[in-house]
């Protein structure tokens, strides 16, 4: 609670300051400031000290999941502006604006990780993505920049349209919103076909709406648009805290639903989820990982290697037990720390291409040897965080007896992976080139990017350091 | 009291979310398209309100769904035109077509 | 009659519940026709240029009805949009005030606030300023 509150009072004070503050570099420090205290807050309530008192009547429920992701998709928002609040800046003229609703976002996120009613999870997405579709089309003299909000904002309000159809058969079918209760504990004594199956087409029409927020193939298509055309700090923020945000929604709905929902509860009317969510990783693995060997900009390759690494976190939605909640808040964790981080150099390229990351081993070594790190982590190379992640996903996987060649199919992927990340390591280290920077790099940025890529070497030896604080 | 039954009602509402749909899809004009976009809406709304009134009577829960999809539709709808009136500053027309920036 | 057989009757003979809604239907169209079709008989047909303007409400037009507007009138219209849905809330508040109490108050209160801090952010960032 504590959170989502602060969150959005938070964003009403940065609204505030953008009127009476004149100086624009301020605001980034205020934002800084603002998302420390966020995450003092969210910490406190962690450990119990609640800040507000307010009778939810059911709608959200606080569990220590739910309260772990927020600290990590805080602290990952904190990160971000730390790195690129001076890139935040450049966009355009309303910087004030941009960090509120980078905040109003967060509220949605925060609800995502609470919510126990469907009211909840539709007014969370719909927080989380109408800042979003603002923030794409932020730069506003960019027609690219444009086109992308108009293509995002159309998918986007598709997806929603779908999921509240889904969203109205449940209700049908149970005649409630909350999470946890199912067609049979309601409807007694009747034969309740018409209902199970009213629930089963709600749910599927939700995972096909959640699967458009998450960018899971076949409903992906959007994201190379509209990740290569919104200004590269906020592709940054929406590939990674966004995108985990999106998969603690889905995991939560599904973790209470799909067993009862199931074709073993059901034979008749339920849905085998084991195999759609197999279908669903599957494509979106190969999908995403072999459109990204052919691209030609670095920025487009990180869009579709986001497709590619949402394949890896819905592993945890196939297999659905503790392994994969754990795997889940480990992967967004890894994953969302090395995309920021070669986001935020990738801004200070003035090349987007991979021949613009020729030789940068020579101009920036910091540089460079940073971004190599964040890419041996998204690749899954053992010592980086993201081996731990993968290997998180793919136990969990295993535990599910007979499915043994989904594994070896995630392995794969996993090592077509290492090729297009290679390709801009060998690009830095291996080709001659200038590679350009438009702005001399601070010394405040370096330290940034270091302790960064610290943390990420620092989860990939003690993974535990991260989640044993999940335990107690 | 003979009523108008449910099943009814429900084709109402799913042929409104299919026209919606449709229109979505062949429409090349972003205000018609948003138009299809809360006709989508509209058709969730009349099914919210349909099970409500039918199956579940004893609680208002539908209704106050629907109410926060009205807000939510209109929070959408402002960010749009200023997003499709944008697009036209910069590019002067409204047909989506026109927008090949970034190739699909 | 249970909800579900509600659900799975589709064989209910039912023609005779739409016919209030067909008289409805009936009335609104006959209606429509009947004042275009006696507005075009009975009406005198002498038309001079005063009556071929466009009819702006009597004030002197202002040529076609398409030239482009100002973008002010869009930004204020939008605003017009969100606050005036938001006014929805308060029908379910008010429906209810008496057994909420002053807890509801306070909550209505408060939703007014938040209200009341996006109207003065807009005040401030001149977005109702006419006169630039």
């Amino acid at each position: 609670m504590n959170a989502i509150i602060t969150s959005a009072v938070c964003g009403v004070i940065m609204m505030f300051s953008s009127v009476f503050v004149e100086n624009k570099k301020t605001y980034r420090h205020i934002a800084a400031v603002l998302l420390l205290l966020l995450l003092a807050v969210n910490v406190a309530d962690t450990y119990g000290i609640r800040l507000f008192h307010i009778d939810t009547k059911g709608m959200l429920l606080f569990d220590r999941f739910g309260y772990f992701f927020n600290s990590i998709a805080i602290a990952s928002t904190l990160i971000y502006v730390v790195l690129t609040g001076r890139d935040i800046e450049k966009v355009g003229t309303y910087t004030a604006e941009y960090f509120v609703l980078i905040f109003f976002v967060l509220c949605g996120v925060t609800i995502l990780s609470s919510y126990n009613t469907l009211l909840m999870l539709f007014l969370g997405i719909e927080i989380l993505s109408i800042p979003l579709y603002i923030l794409t089309g932020a730069d506003k003299r960019n027609l690219k920049s444009n086109e992308a909000a108009l293509k995002y904002f159309l998918m986007g309000s598709f997806s929603t349209g779908i999921m509240l159809m889904g969203i109205t058969l449940i209700y049908g079918a149970t005649g409630t919103f909350d999470i946890y209760v199912t067609p049979k504990e309601t409807i007694t004594g009747q034969p309740a076909i018409v209902y199970s199956l009213l629930e089963s087409a709600g749910l599927i029409l939700m995972m096909i709406s959640i699967g458009f927020k998450v960018s899971a193939a076949p409903f992906h298509f959007w994201t190379p648009d509209v990740y290569d055309g919104s200004p590269g700090v906020f592709t940054s923020f929406m590939a990674t805290i966004v995108k985990a945000a999106g998969f603690i929604a889905f995991i939560k709905l599904f973790d209470a639903r799909a067993d009862a929902s199931g074709v073993e509860a059901n034979a008749f009317t339920g849905v085998d989820w084991k195999m759609l969510f197999a279908i669903l990783i599957v494509s979106t693995l190969l999908i995403g990982n072999i459109t990204a060997v052919f691209q030609q900009s670095v920025k487009r390759m990180m869009a579709y290697s986001s497709i590619a690494q949402a394949g890896f976190m819905l592993f945890a939605l196939f297999s659905l037990n503790d392994v994969a909640k754990e795997g889940l808040l480990l992967y967004a964790a890894a994953y969302s720390l090395a995309s920021i981080g070669i986001f935020a150099i990738m801004v200070k390229m003035k090349d987007h291409t991979f021949e613009g990351y020729n030789g940068l081993s020579k101009t920036q070594p910091v540089l460079a040897a940073t971004n190599t790190i964040f890419l041996l982590s998204l690749a899954g190379i053992p010592l980086t965080a993201g081996f731990f992640a993968k290997y998180y996903m793919l136990a969990s996987v295993m535990k599910t007896s007979g499915y043994l060649w989904l594994v070896i199919v995630g392995v794969v992927f996993a090592a077509v992976s290492v090729y297009y990340y290679f390709r801009v390591i060998q690009a830095m280290y291996f080709k001659d080139g200038e590679a350009t920077i438009t702005e001399e790099v601070s010394k405040g940025f370096k330290v940034g990017i270091i302790v960064l890529a610290g943390l990420i070497i620092l989860f990939g030896i003690l993974p535990q350091s991260l989640l044993q604080w999940f335990y107690f | 009291m003979s009523t108008v039954p449910l099943t009814h009602i429900l084709f109402v509402s799913t042929a409104l979310f299919f026209i919606g749909m449709y229109g979505l899809f062949t429409r090349r004009n972003m205000i018609t398209m948003l138009m299809s976009v809360e006709l989508i809406l509209n058709s969730v709304n009349i099914n919210f309100v349909a099970f409500n009134k039918y199956l579940y009577p004893q609680k208002a829960d539908g209704i106050f769904f629907t109410i926060f999809i009205i807000t939510i539709a209109a929070a959408e709808a402002a960010v749009a035109i200023a997003i499709i009136i944008n697009l036209y500053r910069t590019h002067k027309s409204i047909d989506v077509d026109d927008a090949t920036e970034l190739k699909w | 009659m249970s909800a579900l057989t509600i659900l799975l009757d589709a064989n209910v003979n039912s023609s005779a519940n739409y016919f209030q809604i067909g008289i409805q239907l009936l009335v609104a169209i006959g209606i429509v026709i009947v004042m275009m079709v006696a507005s075009h008989l009975l009406g005198p047909k002498r038309s001079t240029s005063e009556k071929l303007e466009n009819f702006a409400s009597g004030i002197e037009s202002h040529g076609n009805a398409r030239a482009p507007m100002a973008i002010k009138y869009f930004l204020v219209a939008i605003l017009f949009v969100l606050f005036d849905v938001e006014v929805i809330f308060f029908y379910p508040y008010a429906v209810n005030f008496k057994e909420l109490g002053w807890t509801g108050f306070w909550e209505v209160l408060l939703f007014v606030a938040f209200f009341l801090v996006g109207f003065i952010y807009i005040i401030k960032k001149k977005a109702l300023q006419w006169e630039d």
